[in-house]
């Protein structure tokens, strides 16, 4: 697409050519633009590709209300402020003539900063009513942001949806063509999961956006019933998660829900979660570090019993300093290991007389045959033998 | 009556079969190199109405179907029929580190219609069609030459780990070739794994006990949330009871057992409903097995079955790197289920599936030294039992 200014009975044009160069005839009333023409190809979306006169509007003629066209969330208007501050308008919007009102195609930022601005008027490219369809208009407003800004995650969603439930494309056309547009792989998967976005509580989107929540917290996130979100985004705020722990304590949450049949928010009001969250004294990175002791501690209570134990086994042994005893991975097998570190021969004797000395412990016997003790009191017999 | 006759009366049948089907197939894709097989042609009279789609090279299909969202929900509704290359009998994979029973599979399907948010086929194969291998008269040599080497004076078979045994019956009788196949062999025993009640097809058939039906069990509230598509407790116990009037050896496999709160009086309800109806003395073995599974399969069960729970218990990564419940909760399971079977027949032959030395002896107070001394036990427990 190439934007060119011409002089011109003293106002200035725009003109945007197709990519081969040859301008398109605008189709009038034209139906189904994106099954025709996937929006890779479609520099050609502008397909209008006539010459566009560049208006001034007033802006109280412009219907601000009217967000057709709009797939903005929490934008960040600082820099575009200070540009526009600075140097005006570079790039005029793109308005549609209503009965009454101007629609906005593209450009609802920068209107909106020229309002604050004070501005009582702006440059703006202006389609006729029934110039081009809907599905266009919104095709050439993706294409117009996609390279001046591109789209965060909640506006890729927003796009994605409005694609299907208002612009009425069909979900194997948007897969096939508007996914890619947006730098996303071509899958049913993506899409459900970018429309789940769309679909989410302005709060949760707000926090996926803010912290960058990846697609698998995302689809975890959507699983949950809205109530539940609700309730756990000023949980989750609080605490300082990256990805991984997000993740983490979703997945523990979940898992302790399901297994105990109670509901997210009973859960999260739990006391011990409740008094983490409210002790003021704790920075996020240290409720992050006790709330998980916590949950761990609820997801998994025989771990915890088992793991309680052999500390307090090993803990009665009173072990020399530098002297490790460590259980079998998950308590898996029944072995234990000990483990020490010497730079002399002289460390060396030490542990070893202190450890041969364990032999003699009655708890460290306990705990070596812990395992054995356990099986043995059931005394079942197997006629497989 | 040779095989291809035997079939062709069967598939007069398909239309009544196919609108009873308790599944739906949408599709038939059809590889070209399939075509001619009599199998082939047997098996789409035997489901008339359904759209067939020639396929030339079968790679590209599977390929493509794992873009869409969901390959393994829309595999089990869509039939592929080819060709098998290579070793269709191979013995269980089993797990490393951990005492195996010695069995061997039989690959005559892959995958299944039923839907268990657990199944290890989910992750386990790379290709999500239900897939018939057409090339059913080499999967019979290759069965005979198995067998004929005597490598073992019994060798147990089953094709209940690729699929549900009886899952395809009424769309392919695969167990009416095999279990009158397997009546005439000497060293070899057939059992047929399955969640299905579908029993109807094989009760008139001469076994000679020498094929096992077994069945796959669960508490009720395990079946209606993890095992979709699949036959209600009550309805396995009946089919169990229908194949012992009819003098087939009976096999259970509580397996996978859940941890879950209330799965003692879950399970024990199990013991005693099967006992109601069924005489312990013509049931084989019953085999016990906590839940377990291989890393990859946990986001492709969640994925597909979000309200699962099968993910809530104690799992941690065990010596072969699948998740299995702590040992402490699975040797208490194995050790309640040992003593309410014992207390319905002390007799009853009961095994772990895939476990270590360890959970033997503290399920039990004793060990197989090894997989072949387990082998060798089964062989035992054959002989007495038949
Ligand atoms: S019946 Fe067996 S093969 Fe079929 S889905 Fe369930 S676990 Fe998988």
């Amino acid at each position: 697409m190439k934007y060119e200014q011409l002089e011109g009975g003293g106002s200035l044009c725009l003109r945007i050519e197709t990519k081969n160069g040859e301008e398109t005839k605008p189709q009038v009333g034209e139906k189904s633009f994106a099954s025709s023409l996937p929006p890779q190809t479609s520099n050609v979306t502008t397909g209008m590709a006539d010459m566009k006169m560049i208006q001034e509007i007033p802006l109280h003629q412009i219907d601000l209300l009217d967000e057709t066209f709009s797939v903005n969330f929490m934008p960040d208007l600082r820099s575009l402020r200070s540009s526009i501050r600075e140097i005006g308008l570079i790039q005029p919007v793109l308005l549609r003539k209503r009965k009454g009102a101007f629609q906005i195609i593209c450009g609802f930022r920068r209107i909106s900063i020229l309002r604050e601005l004070g501005n009582d008027k702006l440059p703006a490219m202006v389609f006729e009513e029934r110039e081009r369809d809907d599905l266009h208009l919104f095709i050439v407003c993706l294409h117009e942001n996609m390279m001046a800004r591109g789209f965060h995650a909640v506006e890729k969603a927003i796009a994605l949806e409005k694609l299907i439930d208002y612009f009425d494309v069909d979900r194997s056309v948007i897969i096939q063509s508007y996914l890619p547009l947006f730098s996303l792989e071509p899958n049913e998967k993506i899409l459900s999961t970018y429309l789940s976005l769309a679909r989410m509580e302005e709060d949760t989107r707000r926090y996926v956006l803010r912290e960058e929540v990846s697609r698998s917290n995302i689809r975890i996130l959507s699983a949950l019933a809205p109530d539940d979100r609700i309730a756990l985004i000023p949980f989750l705020s609080s605490l300082k998660l990256g990805e991984n722990r997000l993740r983490e304590v979703l997945t523990i949450l979940d898992e302790i829900c399901r297994r105990d049949r109670v509901g997210l928010k009973e859960m999260i009001h739990r006391t011990e979660i409740q008094a983490i969250l409210s002790r003021e004294e704790l920075t996020p990175v240290q409720k992050t570090e006790r709330l998980k002791r916590v949950l761990m501690d609820l997801r998994y209570p025989k771990m915890k019993t088992l793991e309680e134990g052999f500390e307090k086994m090993r803990k009665a042994l009173h072990l020399p300093a530098g002297v490790s005893l460590n259980h079998s991975p998950y308590f898996e097998g029944r072995e234990l290991e000990i483990d020490f570190q010497f730079q002399s021969m002289e460390e060396y004797r030490s542990f070893v007389s202190s450890l041969s000395s364990l032999a003699d412990k009655k708890e460290f016997e306990e705990m070596i045959q812990g395992s054995r003790i356990r099986s043995t009191k059931f005394e079942i017999r197997n006629n497989l033998k | 009556m040779d095989l291809k006759g035997r079939f062709a009366r069967y598939s007069e049948f398909g239309f009544y079969l196919n609108c009873m089907l308790p599944f739906r197939i949408e599709k038939i894709y059809l590889d070209e190199k399939a075509e001619k097989d009599w199998v082939t042609q047997s098996l789409l009279r035997s489901l008339p109405g359904v759209p067939v789609e020639r396929v030339e090279d079968k790679r590209n299909l599977i390929k493509q179907s794992l873009h869409i969202a969901d390959p393994i929900g829309m595999g089990k509704r869509n039939l592929l029929v080819t060709h098998f290359y290579g070793r269709r009998l191979k013995p269980c994979p089993g797990t490393s580190r951990h005492i195996c029973c010695g069995y061997h599979v039989i690959n005559a399907v892959t995958n299944c219609t039923m839907d268990c948010s657990y199944c290890v086929l989910q992750g386990y194969l790379n290709n999500p069609f239900l897939t018939f291998y057409s090339n059913w008269d080499d999967l019979l040599r290759e069965i005979e030459d198995f067998l004929s080497m005597k490598r073992n004076p019994l060798s147990r078979l089953g094709t209940g780990e690729l699929s549900d045994s009886l899952a395809l019956e009424s769309i392919f009788p695969v167990s009416q070739f095999l279990i009158p196949f397997f009546a005439g062999r000497e060293n070899g025993l057939l059992e047929l794994k399955t969640k299905s009640a579908m029993v109807d097809p094989i009760l008139h058939l001469d076994h000679r006990g020498k094929t096992i039906v077994s069945w796959s069990l669960n508490p009720p509230g395990v079946i209606r949330e993890e095992e979709r598509n699949t036959a209600s407790l009550e309805e396995r116990i009946g089919a169990a009871e229908q194949c012992q009037r009819k003098g087939y050896p009976l096999g259970f496999h509580f397996d996978p057992m859940f941890d879950y709160p209330g799965w003692e009086e879950g399970y024990r309800e199990v013991v005693q409903s099967i006992f109601e109806r069924i005489d312990p003395k013509g049931v084989i073995w019953i085999s016990l097995g906590g839940f377990r599974y291989p890393p990859k399969l946990r986001a492709i069960a969640k994925d597909r079955f979000p309200d699962t729970r099968i993910f809530s218990g104690e799992l941690f990564p065990g010596r072969d790197g699948k998740f299995r419940y702590l040992k402490e909760i699975r040797t208490e399971m194995y050790r309640k289920m040992v003593e309410w079977l014992r207390e319905v027949d002390s007799g009853l032959f009961i095994y772990l599936c895939m476990e270590s030395r360890e959970v033997w002896e503290d399920a039990f107070g004793w060990a197989p030294e090894n997989s072949s001394h387990l082998n060798y036990l089964f062989e035992e427990r054959v002989k007495r039992f038949l």
